[in-house]
């Protein structure tokens, strides 16, 4: 089986010179052959054979200009823009694909190397279009940097006889990227991106010389999670954001660093605003997390951080209409609703996108009014050890780890749409590191090859008890690092305790026998931003048994997931809604308290492997919304039972004391007492029949799943776009 | 005899008794007084539609000598705009023809009825933005249509 493509597998098979990986912590101690010195404009530099010039002149901190190199891609070395002379060398040589010799002598700013960098610009620039005043990558546009910093300072280039420059057709690609085909340079990052990371073989190059296309061939649109990606690596502006054209230049904008709550692994973005409204999301780089890549979801639904928004509180008049009120009105009726009722009928239910902040106030406001019912949308069992231990419900592998796995086992999760970052990391150590995978759970396309065990679920239960005997339980065995991840969407259904159970059982049987006493097998990987921090603090997961009591008031923190219905409720049960968006919750609501979206607060979200990381506030909330752990503050004022904190500091020093995870931002710790968990889930290893299916099948399912997605035009876009693409014969 | 009368300000006794007598006594004094915080005495030129009263009494100095008495409908919510176009060219010495007087007035199918200013009501004018908001806020659906 092939895994990489033709090129790479042929020519390029060095251990180093494909994409270098991220964290090694867990990579093989191999014996590390001697170094080689080399020398970067006469600075002596050592390093592994079978580096390149290139990494080693950034050893030393030389910056050779570069478009079709990029640091997690295949090498290509077509551009020619980092031509260097080597001493001995009769001609400049390609410095990001020549391997290091011993004793080498680079000169990267001799007379020969300014002259072969200024020719290359010149030949780019010869077809490339003087369209920079009315282009979206103006101003963060590497082609544009890297001639004023190493092109000619005068051009040769006279159309006299108006014959025109190079012109090709623009492609569409779908509803996320828009193409200016002209501008392309052909550097083919985009192709070695889609091919390599995203594991979508559509893009490829027709033609050859001046006819040399980037393209589909047929007209097709990139179906992938991740085809934002491509616009932040395109050097020139060939590829530019659809959404965002035309909007704003990147001089203009304001960017706050900031953390991404759509999916649950807390990719780490930065939010570009200007006049107090978010213009776009790009990623920012964190190795442990997201690498330098960004989920489509999380980098274009920020228009729908703009519609459907709650601007104003609402109380339902006598008619049960919601209308406009002030604040202060909307606070009494609330307090006033929560004070008739009897502690034990309030219910708060916490959703997907809330903070650990409002999580926090949340549950101190109901435990001082004597209540103990705070819950979670999201659903995980509470026999055994429950969410007692924190291994039980977290992905203690890490993300990062997870490429140096060598057999990974996916239960009733599909990765590549619940977690796409996480996806794109078994992906690599699938590529790079001959990593197999397995999965149980209905047929998806994961983008890479799998070995499908089945959708029942008592293949886990075999698996567990080593009566399988399925390939797998023995590749398993053998595994020196094996990781096992559970989608939490599993654990809903009543074998959702035997099933987790057995989990359990599985990944501790493979944990007790490895050699390296440091790795984690057991993953469970949560489906919302909040889920984590909410099972820290001690909400109960899911909401079932407490709904059936029939609540008198029901107190739903952004709960927008449909799990809480009208009819489910008792007919004079009141419903006080809190959130940044009018949806599913909002629409139940008697009372509607405006509070701020992820963009617009600094609030604290932990992620699905336990990292807290904080949003800082881009933008201010709309119109008279405020934030959230603010406005349950104000609420415990006005029913007598004053929250104790005033302050944005008083509350995580409140955060702290329930758990010092959730202010130890950046960081994951390590999680322990699996063994503990196991021998309490032993008495829940009861027979399990069920088939496992997994909610996001397909990839129109990806892209509206909460209430910012649901509320952006671009998302509902790219399913029209998607469905539109299967009725295609491409 | 009129000398005498004039020297002890008998005919200001007179002009008082006759300004009461004209304003309906002394209730209806009051009541003017308190509405209009004048009271004056004048001959009744002309009303209009909306049922203003305008007055003419040359013994008052050119400024004060034309003036309206708004229609009781109005009550204390009388203002400047309620006196009618047609009107407006008497009260402020345009000319000396009162509408119902002058037949060179030209009157068209077309035109429309006066309209009082109505700022400050629920049927005043309200300017909106033609650029798109930034945020769209959500509508919640009503309930019931009754």
């Amino acid at each position: 089986m092939l895994r990489q493509p033709l090129t790479r597998a042929l020519a390029l098979s060095s251990s180093s010179r494909i994409a270098p990986l991220g964290v090694r912590r867990y990579a093989e101690a191999l014996a590390q052959p001697e170094k080689v010195e080399v020398f970067i404009d006469d600075k002596p530099v050592y390093v592994p054979p079978g580096t390149t010039v290139l990494q080693a002149a950034a050893m030393v901190g030389v910056e050779i200009p570069r478009f079709c190199y990029h640091e997690r891609l295949a090498v290509a070395g077509n551009c020619r823009m980092c031509l260097v002379e080597v001493e001995k060398s009769p001609k400049p040589v390609a410095a990001c694909a020549m391997p290091v010799m011993k004793g080498m002598r680079v000169k990267t700013t001799s007379d020969l190397t300014k002259k072969a960098r200024e020719g290359v610009m010149e030949f780019l620039l010869v077809n490339h279009p003087l369209d920079c005043p009315i282009c979206d990558q103006g101003g963060e546009c590497d082609l544009q940097d890297q001639s004023m910093a190493f092109g000619s300072d005068k051009s040769r280039f006279t159309d006299i006889h108006f014959s025109g420059k190079r012109a090709v057709e623009d492609k569409d690609v779908g509803p996320l990227i828009k193409t200016i085909m002209t501008r392309c340079i052909h550097c083919t990052r985009c192709i070695r991106f889609a091919s390599e990371v995203a594991g979508v073989d559509d893009f490829g190059t027709t033609g050859r010389g001046t006819d040399m296309q980037v393209g589909t061939y047929v007209e097709k649109m990139f179906l992938s999670e991740l085809s934002g990606n491509i616009i932040d690596l395109c050097p020139v502006g060939a590829l530019t954001s659809k959404p965002y054209s035309f909007a704003a230049r990147p001089w203009e904008t304001r960017r706050i660093d900031s953390v991404d709550v759509l999916d649950p692994l807390g990719s780490n973005i930065v939010v570009a605003t200007r006049t107090n409204e978010v213009l776009r999301i790009l990623p920012r780089t964190n190795e442990e997390i997201n690498e330098e890549w960004l989920s489509d979801k999380s980098r274009f639904a920020c228009d729908g951080l703009k519609r459907q928004r709650l601007v104003t509180p609402m109380v339902a008049d006598s008619r049960g209409n919601l209308t406009p009120v002030e604040w202060e009105d909307a606070i009494v009726a609330a307090a006033h609703a929560i004070r008739d009722c009897p502690p034990n009928k309030l219910v708060a239910i916490a959703g997907e996108l809330a903070d650990a902040e409002s999580l926090v106030a949340l549950k101190d406001l109901v435990n001082r009014l004597g209540g103990e019912n705070v819950c979670t949308e999201q659903y995980f069992p509470m026999g055994g050890s429950g969410t007692d231990l924190r291994s039980s419900y977290l992905l203690n592998t890490k993300i990062a780890n997870v490429e140096d796995a060598d057999f990974v086992l996916l239960i009733g999760t599909n990765v590549r749409f619940e977690a796409p970052l996480l996806n794109a990391r078994i992906r690599k150590a699938f590529i790079h590191k001959e990593t197999d995978v397995a999965y149980i759970g209905p047929k998806v396309d994961l983008t890479y090859e799998y070995t499908h065990v089945g959708d029942s679920a008592s293949i886990v239960k075999e698996l567990a008890t080593g009566s399988s005997n399925h390939e797998v339980l023995k590749r398993l065995q053998s595994a020196k690092r094996p990781v096992v991840i559970l989608g939490a969407d599993q654990l809903k259904t009543s074998e959702g305790s035997a099933l987790l159970a057995f989990t359990q059982e599985l990944a501790l049987r493979l944990q007790d026998k490895l050699e390296d006493k440091e790795w984690k097998v057991l993953n469970v990987l949560q489906r919302t931003a909040s889920q984590v921090a909410a099972l820290d603090v001690g909400y109960k997961p899911g909401v079932g048994a407490i709904l059936q009591d029939g609540p008198k008031v029901v107190y739903l923190l952004g709960a927008d997931a449909g799990v809480v219905t009208r009819e489910s409720l008792p007919k004079d049960c009141v419903v006080i809604y809190q959130g940044h968006h009018g949806d599913v919750g909002a629409s139940i609501a008697d009372v509607v308290l405006p509070g701020a979206a992820y963009t617009e607060k600094r609030g604290t979200y932990v992620n699905a492997e336990g990292r807290a990381q904080q949003t800082l506030p881009a933008v201010t909330p709309p119109g008279k919304a405020r934030e959230d752990w603010k406005i349950l503050r104000a609420l415990s004022e006005v029913l007598g039972a004053r929250l104790p904190y005033d302050t944005l500091d008083e509350v995580r020093h409140r955060m702290a004391e329930i758990s010092p995870s959730l202010v130890a931002y950046g960081d994951v710790q390590n999680n322990n007492y699996f063994a503990q968990a196991r021998v309490l889930a032993q008495s829940l290893q009861k027979p399990v029949s069920g088939k496992l299916d997994v909610q996001l099948k397909q990839l129109e399912d990806f892209f509206m799943t909460d209430a910012i997605s649901r509320a952006s035009p671009t998302m509902a876009k790219c399913v029209q776009a998607v469905l539109k693409q299967k009725q295609s014969p491409y | 005899m009129s000398n005498i009368a004039k020297f002890l300000a008998l005919d200001k006794v007179a002009t008082f008794f006759n300004i009461i007598k004209q304003n309906g006594g002394i209730r209806g004094s009051l009541f003017k007084l308190y509405r209009q915080d004048e009271l004056k005495d004048g001959t009744l030129v002309g009303e209009d539609k909306f049922g203003n009263k305008y007055f003419e009494n040359p013994r008052y100095f050119y400024g004060r000598n034309r003036w309206v008495e708004y229609s009781d409908k109005f009550h204390m919510n009388y203002d400047g705009s309620q006196v009618p176009a047609e009107w407006y060219g008497w009260l402020h010495y345009k000319t000396d023809l009162p509408p119902h007087l002058d037949p060179n007035r030209p009157k068209y199918k077309w035109m429309k009825d006066w309209n009082e200013n109505l700022s400050g009501t629920t049927g005043q004018y309200t300017p909106y933005s033609t650029t798109r908001p930034k945020i769209e806020a959500w509508e919640p659906k009503s309930k019931s249509t009754v």
